[in-house]
């Protein structure tokens, strides 16, 4: 190779690396953005009921373990005020007329377990004026409190500092009594052991508050089980406790069987229970609750532009960051066809494997991509089925070549058609139809067709699973999501690959088939030059 | 390295062919002399090299609407795109059979394998080849109704239906390596290595066959006559070289393959040129052909006579 393109390919490559280094060590960026933690989807539409202008709700509010984005608060002609004076936020709709519509509430909601390691023995006699509510005993029936008197004098020693007295107390509401959704009162659920998750929380705040120790009961909504074939039933709300123990509120959940622990599965919509017991009975409203994981875009594209965007170097000038949305999407998309072309280079010229068409597997890869990699089999499928469907019954007809390929590709509307049609998997009205390569492949379906009488099936089938091996192989290098981001935060790398390209093009060295073709050829000359000896 | 026994053998791959043969060693504005079989015969003609004659040259669909009355006259043809490759596309019609009906005369074409053809038949495939289906890169093309060739006697034993032809790679004008490739049973009668036509690599100095593969599988004889392979003397082998040495200086490509078919009564004549001739010769030779490149590179003058360019190749190679 010549000097002067060794040093121009090494610059392409290596520029760009350097350039690499230079942000990650220099400038103190991080080469890809973060990965966003699993991320809910969290949606509550609520009908108010009755005559009323002006409308309650709790909503979920940031707090540890808990982090809110994209929140939105809709309803036609009202105004929203929110309340997040105390420790938990009230929603409030105002309307001109009374409700007619529902009124929602949607954010994206990232949670995190919190775990509350070594609680320290409490002996606090007094507590300051804020907590005096959570202290309030409510008011019982005769036959309660004789039920909880006994099960006091049961279970607890009379001498224990708070945070004993507390856990003995969650011991005995997690594990004798059994969780059950019908409506019972405290005496009926200490006597028959069994009650609803509300019931225990109220027995469990009763209790606490009863032995002085500031308690509360928090209303929370258990996220979906994603694992497949989980029926999860309609989200509804769910009742767990937090009691104050040395200077700060101690999650307790007799439900889910977590002392000083809450999960990641759990969101906590408000903190006081007796603020909104009537907000949320069913008198007031009707409500749902949704909540989906969001798990398309694992990276927070957004964190990373601002960071990209306040570095004030070049490169936050230059950075695809700075375009809108949509356009980022596709450069995405597009900044990886490069990539796949470097392995179609490879597979080609390197390797030796043959497909069909220079492009074809590439354009495969981004019609997988677009739709989904068994519909793109399937269409794969259907292409090759409509071309023997060609050569066998379409030639008969002796078509000129134009109306012929029209045909064609009509069939493989047809066919998309009815697959979506009487298909359960809604992948194609979902996302949008990648009409391009449908051409494509189609103008392919008369190549092989060509080939199919030219060169045999066996031949046709050979390149038509070079073409998919290197279709499904670029398919798998594009799922890599951080090859995808790593391009997209760093397009500069596509000198690298262009680098890379002219090294392959310039690779004058045997394919890896040329082994195999000329295999036989080897041996003999070996076999005549031993006898010849 | 597993390519060692490759590289010690001078074995010519498609990288280091394109790369460092065809890439430098032809122009690209040459190309369409040799892809384009109408060019080539113009070519040919003002150069006065042996070509079968071209019966008619049809350039668009219109000329398809009384092909028949201009086929009548003629008692065998082939079809050929203009700019095909591999042999696809290619359709020998052996016989024309004229059957008359209630005054009407209908023909039917006896194509090299025995199928018959009817004249819509025929036109559906020529309107094919105009639409670009067997050209190169699938543009719109010309289909040519050409002289079919006989079979030159010789080759009697070694072939099973289709006519043999002789490829002779040439390298800035000096013939490098040859073969002989004789149609089969299992390539439809085709002179077509891909689809399993016999090739046997020829002595440049002497023009008789050392050497016989079948899909890169060495044979010793013939799969459908059972003939014995090695040791066939080619008739005119000097013409032969010649004949392919002139072209290099036809189309002045550096990089070529030479098809040459022999005929009874015309001796050697070019059925078509190709400007990426294929690799399987080294197999059908048991050689490599970067040796014998890098000799010419290394060695020859230019400007000598196909003559004395023939005299250098049957002297060394």
């Amino acid at each position: 190779m010549k000097k002067a393109i060794v040093i121009f390919t090494a610059g392409l490559i290596l520029i760009p690396l350097g350039l690499l280094y230079y942000k990650a060590k220099v400038l103190n960026l991080s080469l890809l953005p973060q990965m966003v933690d699993d991320v809910w989807n969290f949606h509550l539409s609520i009908k108010p009921k009755g005559e009323s202008r002006t409308f309650t709700f709790p909503i979920p509010r940031p707090s540890p373990g808990i982090k809110i984005t994209d929140e939105k608060l809709g309803a036609k002609g009202s105004e929203v005020f929110i309340d997040s004076s105390s420790d938990s936020n009230l929603a409030t709709w105002t309307a001109k007329e009374p409700f007619q519509d529902k009124v929602s509430y949607s954010a994206r909601i990232d949670l995190s377990p919190i775990i509350i390691e070594n609680i320290p023995k409490d002996y606090t006699v007094s507590y300051p004026k804020g907590l005096k509510k959570y202290l309030k005993v409510p008011e019982l029936s005769p036959e309660d409190i004789e039920a909880l008197e006994s099960l006091e004098k049961a279970i607890l020693e009379g001498n224990e500092d708070k945070t004993s007295v507390v856990r003995k107390i969650y011991y005995y509401v997690e594990e004798e009594i059994r969780r059950n959704f019908t409506r019972r009162t405290i005496y009926e659920a200490l006597t028959s052991g069994k009650g609803s998750p509300l019931t225990k929380a109220k027995i469990f705040n009763i209790m606490a508050r009863r032995k002085n120790v500031p308690s509360r009961i928090v209303v929370m909504v258990k996220m979906p089980d994603i694992r497949p074939g989980v029926d999860n039933g309609k989200l509804r709300f769910t009742y767990s406790n937090e009691v104050f123990l040395s200077n700060r509120w101690i999650p307790v959940d007799t439900n889910s069987g977590l002392f000083g622990e809450r999960a990641d599965t759990h969101l906590v919509i408000h903190r006081n229970f007796d603020e909104v017991e009537k907000l949320i009975s069913k008198k007031y409203a009707t409500y749902t609750i949704q909540a989906e994981r969001a798990i398309i875009n694992r990276y927070n594209r957004a964190e990373f532009s601002k960071e990209v965007l306040k570095s004030d170097s070049i490169f936050s000038r230059l950075s695809l960051y700075r375009l809108p949305l949509p356009l980022q999407t596709m450069f995405m998309t597009i900044l990886l066809i490069p990539l796949g072309t470097l392995v179609l280079s490879l597979a080609r010229n390197i390797i030796g494997i043959p497909t069909f068409g220079i492009f074809t597997p590439i354009i495969l890869t981004l019609f997988f991509r677009e739709t989904s990699f068994g519909f793109g089999m399937l269409f794969f499928g259907v292409v090759i089925l409509v071309g023997i469907f060609e050569r066998y019954i379409l030639d008969k007809f002796y078509l000129l070549a134009v109306p012929r390929l029209s045909i064609l590709l009509t069939l493989v509307i047809m066919l998309m058609m009815g697959y979506t049609l009487f298909s359960a998997d809604t992948i194609i009205s979902q996302k949008h139809l990648a009409f391009f390569p449908i051409v494509i492949v189609t103008t392919n379906i008369e190549r092989l067709s060509i080939m199919i009488a030219e060169e045999g099936l066996f031949n046709t089938l050979k390149t038509l699973l070079g073409t998919l091996v290197i279709a499904i192989l670029g398919y798998f290098l594009y799922a890599i999501n951080a090859l995808e981001m790593l391009m997209f935060t760093n397009p500069e790398l596509l000198f690298s690959i262009i680098g890379c390209l002219i090294l392959i093009g310039k690779y004058k060295g045997y394919r890896l088939s040329e082994f195999i073709r000329f295999r036989d050829l080897v041996k003999q000359k070996k076999r005549l030059e031993a006898s010849s000896k | 390295m597993i390519f060692k026994d490759l590289t010690n053998m001078g074995i010519l791959g498609i990288n280091n062919r394109v790369g460092r043969y065809i890439l430098r060693h032809n122009k690209r504005k040459n190309y369409p002399l040799v892809d384009n079989k109408v060019l080539t015969a113009q070519r040919a003609e003002a150069w006065g090299i042996a070509m079968p004659e071209n019966y008619i040259v049809i350039e668009n669909y219109g000329s398809l609407k009384n092909l028949h009355h201009r086929l009548e006259k003629y008692n065998s043809f082939v079809i050929k795109p203009a700019k095909g490759s591999q042999g696809n596309g290619i359709v020998v019609i052996k016989e024309i059979i004229r059957e008359e009906k209630d005054g009407e005369v209908e023909l039917f074409f006896r194509r090299s394998n025995d199928r018959l053809m009817n004249i819509e038949e025929v036109k559906h495939h020529i309107s094919g080849i105009l639409s670009g289906l067997y050209s190169l890169a699938g543009q719109s093309d010309i289909a040519i109704i050409q002289e079919k060739i006989d079979k030159h006697p010789v080759f009697d034993d070694y072939s099973y239906g289709g006519i043999p032809d002789i490829r002779v790679i040439v390298f800035e004008g000096y013939p490098v390596m040859s073969m002989v490739r004789l149609p089969t049973k299992s390539s439809d009668g085709r002179a077509n290595l891909h689809q399993g036509a016999i090739g046997a690599g020829i002595d440049l100095s002497t023009g008789h066959t050392n050497n016989a593969v079948i899909r890169n599988q060495v044979i010793e004889v013939h799969p459908d006559t059972g003939s014995k392979l090695s040791n066939l003397q080619l008739p005119y082998w000097r013409e032969v070289l010649e004949l392919a040495a002139q072209c290099y200086d036809m189309v002045d490509l550096g990089y070529l393959g030479a098809d040459i078919v022999l005929t009874q009564d015309k001796g050697p004549i070019i059925l078509e040129l190709n400007a990426r001739p294929g690799l399987g010769i080294q197999i059908a030779n048991l050689a490599g052909l970067v040796p014998r490149l890098e000799k010419i590179r290394a060695e020859i003058p230019k400007n000598l006579s196909a003559k004395e360019r023939v005299d250098f190749s049957m002297k060394n190679f």
